[in-house]
């Protein structure tokens, strides 16, 4: 397609725009507008939008303009909000791989230089007066399951547990 | 030594280059109806218009003056004018639209059979409805976009350019056939049986 513009189409869209079409146009321009294509063109179609712009604005329900200043300040408050919960974020997840990071290497080192200072444990309930080993089911104490494993589990449970309640007592 | 000399205004909540520099006025309730007023109609007609679906205009229409409200860098409308903020508000409604139509989950406008369009367009009462509707339907969103805002809204070709992102060099040329191609379809809409009477 190619682009000609006429010499007419500027001074026609300007009486379009404001509102002189075709009252206050000149019969010459008249007469061009219906001979020329690209005028033709720009009248029609200017006049089709202006009508379906006057229909659809007129039957527009519009919700109160206070509701969204409200729904906005909400929106504004959650974004500060969030900016300044992201630092804090940050630093619960470092803190957090900091101590995993500690917990690491101290099993580690542990296993590399041997569990021997651990041996107190076992002694443990031969020291009691009452005998633990009566309150475990039978089934553990046949699979050999010593409290040298299940100890350092439940601490390790019990603190990822207020770990995990801590996150989600934090995030609410 | 207190916390209102180190941080200025920290017990009023006032953020401390507040009291300070002399900015501008931020928009208060009563510019923004007043705002709202007058630019909802429009915004609401161009993006019904565009998309032919008039519960996703209400939808983009009120998402579109939040984010008005709660840009980084607002337009003031006492320093910048209402033009300019309306200008900026159909910039924020088109992105949207682009946005909406990207989605793939969402029918895009290119998905909606023209029945939907022709259908809301002929149970319109206005005789120039019931012929730009199908028109518009066959046309691409961007080019139903383009015309709107320059036939519709009387948009420059360098604000259209502003408003879409497209290059201003280029407005003209697709202004041009899209003009040329709903022209044509208008003529072929108007010489229908059923429209001569």
């Amino acid at each position: 397609m190619i682009l000609r513009s006429c010499p007419f189409e500027k001074e026609v869209a300007q009486l379009l725009a404001q509102g002189g079409w075709p009252a206050a146009c000149a019969p010459e321009l008249r007469a061009h507008v219906t001979s020329c294509r690209s005028c033709g063109d720009l009248v029609l179609v200017q006049q089709a939008f202006q009508r379906a712009r006057a229909h659809s604005t007129a039957a527009v329900p519009l919700v109160s303009p206070g509701v969204l200043w409200w729904r906005a300040q909400l929106r504004r408050r959650q974004a500060a909000v969030e900016r300044v919960g992201r630092p804090i974020l940050g630093a619960q997840i470092f803190a957090l791989a900091v101590n995993l990071l500690l917990v690491v290497t101290f099993l580690a080192y542990q296993v590399r230089h041997g569990l021997s200072w651990l041996s107190w444990i076992e002694q443990l309930p031969q020291s009691f007066t009452l005998h633990l080993e009566a309150l475990w089911p039978s089934a553990l104490a046949d699979s050999g399951m010593s409290l040298l494993v299940l100890i350092p589990a439940l601490a390790t449970l019990a603190l990822l547990s207020g770990v995990v309640v801590y996150l989600a007592a934090d995030r609410q | 030594m207190n916390w209102e000399s180190i941080l200025p205004n920290v017990f009023a909540g006032v953020a401390p280059h507040a009291a300070e520099a002399p900015m501008d006025p931020p928009m208060d309730n009563a510019v923004f109806a007043g705002f709202y007023q007058r630019s909802a109609r429009p915004l609401w007609a161009y993006l019904a218009r565009t998309s032919g679906d008039p519960a996703l205009a209400d939808d983009l229409m009120q998402e579109s003056f939040v984010r008005f409200l709660c840009a980084s860098h607002p337009v003031s409308l006492q320093a910048e004018g209402e033009v300019a903020g309306r200008r900026y508000l159909f910039r924020i409604a088109t992105n949207l639209l682009r946005d909406h139509w990207r989605r793939p989950q969402s029918a895009s406008i290119e998905e909606i059979p023209e029945e939907f369009l022709a259908a809301t367009a002929s149970s319109a009462q206005s005789d120039s409805q019931a012929v730009l509707g199908p028109a518009l339907a066959q046309l691409r969103p961007r080019d139903r976009q383009l015309l709107w805002l320059a036939h519709a809204e009387g948009y420059s070709h360098r604000e259209i350019a502003e408003i879409t992102g497209l290059a201003s060099a280029s407005i003209r040329l697709l202004l041009f056939r899209a003009r040329h191609k709903i022209a044509k379809l208008l003529r072929e809409q108007s010489s229908l049986p059923g429209r001569q009477a």
